[in-house]
């Protein structure tokens, strides 16, 4: 009993053990439906036509981008409504490096996601001492700031005439992808921003982001450093976002300030996570999967109105399951209690 | 129990003329005190006497107007709770702070991965979180939802947190308020029990049986100022604390 209180060094392999074990069959699953779902998706990508290449490309796109938003919006409780700046100061690093300086596309992609990590660094550390509406409203006009900032130093960036990335001929430092090979990068890129979010949810920062998010004051009284965790979560979520960014402005090749800072992108991370679940590593992947394919559908069968559909049919998934589709469904089965009615009560009294 | 005379040289706690101001109102004002290893403080005083004040002072959750706050002799006046927390001073929360979305298990884990001597993997913290519950008598409740535990096991539940950071001082304010009689006395049990293991108590309490029982000296808050501090006999015969704080009912019912 004592030797609790007093707390005792477990062995020095002790992580090495955890490691293991942690690989073994009963939490592997979800490691190796994911293993199976890349592969498939590789695959896949033999099979079908160029303009379903071109969906699921921009499927990847904003899977990455809802894994991003859900490690500062979703497991630290930082609703941040400014992430779009993340994904436009890698778009514009890149497009900056590659046609004012020559840089290849691979050494100015480092670069990107550094540029969008010190400028999440920057903001988060007077920003992310706001809570709530305030944090939100804060980030928003950080976005807005980064915005006018690139419009404004014309002689680098090109202003608002924007820029165009030298992609063909003698002239390019780095040969464009093509359509498969930007298939490839997003399937990576998704990939990536799947892993280092579920090895971040297992991990003790996971858990020290759970605890910020549920109350802060608590989270200091067992030791946890609050502004690391908050600051750290940010600058993963922006890194994420900035390579996105990156990518994204090599395959459009040319680009404005408000394409890549479009404030739509920040929207759309933070329904997809909603919609999904937040808090969790499948909620968000469903979401953006979900709604990526839905507005596609809409968009090809439905003509006009498609818009005036999608939206309503997000509000009806908000409206009845506010804490979002996974979440309710996990919740259900473990409780074996489906009904939609009891799941709207519980959550809107 | 260690007297007074028998202190060892550096104190765990010292506190130096604490003051808290609340806009007009000062909270706390001018207190001092200090804590040896080994020993348990009783803290009581009357709502709003400024005991919760002075927990969050020393454990960095609010910043003293004036005054200093000093843990094994170590100046940590304003630092942040984390700070403080590793400096291997641990607390619970009057109005309970459990992490609502975690299990029982995880909660208690979260202070085993990121306290002092902390485990080096979740899995080893989950392991030290099974055996914390099983010390204050959760065990059973380790895969529930905190929410879904009673006023008690939830009190239960903050003390098992704040162990799982291995404290050498633990601050409770007002674990045992609201508890049946048996669930006081196994409360009372486990104080004594920690204080075994080297853990220095401080104990904000409303139940004054209980304060009585467990405290090698007891110290009274009135509006924000130390009123006395003394052995609990000293402290129950001082007619100063009968009137300002324990009132005429008490007086009562002690002749009874
Ligand atoms: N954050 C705050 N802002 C303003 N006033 C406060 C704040 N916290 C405490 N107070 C005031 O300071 C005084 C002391 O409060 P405190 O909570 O320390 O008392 P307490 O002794 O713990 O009371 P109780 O027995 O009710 O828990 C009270 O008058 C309270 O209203
Ligand atoms: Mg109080």
């Amino acid at each position: 009993m004592a030797d609790i209180l007093r707390g005792r060094a477990r062995s020095r392999q002790g992580l090495f053990v955890g490691w293991i074990r942690a690989l073994t069959p009963a939490n592997s699953w979800p490691a190796l439906a994911g293993l199976l779902v890349f592969a498939a998706m590789l695959a896949l990508q033999q099979l079908i036509e160029p303009g379903t290449q071109r969906l699921l490309t921009s499927v990847f796109l904003f899977v990455a981008l809802a894994q991003a938003w859900n490690i500062i919006g979703g497991y630290t409780g930082y609703a941040s409504f400014g992430q779009v700046a993340f994904f436009g100061l890698g778009a514009y690093t890149v497009a900056v490096l590659m046609n004012n300086y020559h840089v290849s596309f691979w050494a100015a992609l480092p670069l990107a996601v550094l540029v969008g990590v010190v400028f999440a660094v920057a903001i988060g550390l007077p920003l992310l001492r706001l809570r709530g509406h305030y944090f939100a409203i804060a980030t928003l006009g950080a976005a807005e700031g980064a915005r006018e900032v690139i419009n404004n130093l014309t002689s680098v960036t090109g202003g608002g005439g924007g820029i165009t990335i030298p992609t063909f001929g003698s002239d390019a430092p780095t040969p464009y992808f093509g359509k498969p090979g930007f298939y490839l990068a997003f399937l990576v890129l998704a990939a990536v921003s799947v892993v280092v979010a579920a090895v971040l949810a297992r991990s003790r920062f996971g858990y020290a982001m759970v605890a910020v998010h549920e109350d802060e004051d608590a989270a200091g009284a067992v030791g946890i450093n609050t502004t690391v965790v908050k600051v750290v979560a940010f600058g993963v979520s922006a890194a994420i976002v900035a390579c996105a960014g990156a990518f994204y402005a090599f395959q459009q090749i040319e680009f404005y300030p408000t394409d890549v800072f479009d404030a739509s992108f920040t929207v759309l991370m933070v329904i997809m996570v909603m919609i999904g679940g937040s808090g969790s590593v499948v909620g968000p992947l469903a979401g953006a999967v979900g709604l990526q394919l839905l507005s596609q559908f809409l968009r090809v069968n439905l003509g006009n109105f498609n818009q005036l559909i999608f939206g309503a049919i997000i509000v009806l998934v908000v409206v009845f399951f506010p804490q979002g589709v996974v979440t309710y469904l996990r919740d259900a089965w473990r409780t074996r209690h489906f009904s939609i009615l009891d799941n709207v009560r519980r959550y809107r009294l | 129990m260690i007297a007074p005379s028998e202190v060892p040289s550096v104190p765990v706690l010292e506190v130096r003329h604490l003051a808290k101001r609340f806009g007009g109102l000062w909270a706390l004002r001018d207190v001092s005190f200090s804590v040896s290893e080994g020993e348990i403080l009783g803290v009581i005083g009357p709502n709003g006497a400024g005991k919760s004040t002075l927990v969050n002072l020393i454990t960095g959750h609010a910043r003293p107007t004036t005054g200093q706050v000093l843990i094994g002799g170590q100046d940590v006046t304003g630092q942040r709770p984390w700070v403080i927390a590793h400096d291997r001073v641990a607390r619970t929360f009057q109005i309970v702070k459990p992490f609502r979305g975690l299990t029982v298990r995880e909660n208690v884990a979260i202070g085993a991965m990121h306290g002092n001597e902390r485990d080096r993997s979740v899995r080893d913290s989950l392991a030290t979180a099974d055996e914390l519950l099983d010390l204050v008598g959760i065990a059973k409740h380790a895969n529930a939802a905190p929410m879904q535990l009673s006023v008690a096991d939830a009190r239960r539940l903050e003390l098992a947190k704040a162990l799982a950071t291995r404290p050498r001082l633990l601050l409770i304010d007002e674990v045992m308020a609201g508890l049946r009689h048996h669930e006081i006395e196994s409360a009372v049990e486990l104080i004594h029990r920690l204080r075994d293991a080297g853990i220095t108590v401080v104990a904000v309490e409303h139940v004054m049986k209980a304060i009585v029982s467990v405290s090698d000296r007891i110290l009274v808050l009135h509006h924000g100022s130390i009123l006395t501090l003394g052995s609990p006999r000293e402290v129950l015969s001082d007619p100063r604390v009968i009137e300002a704080y324990l009132g005429h009912r008490y007086v009562k019912r002690r002749s009874e």
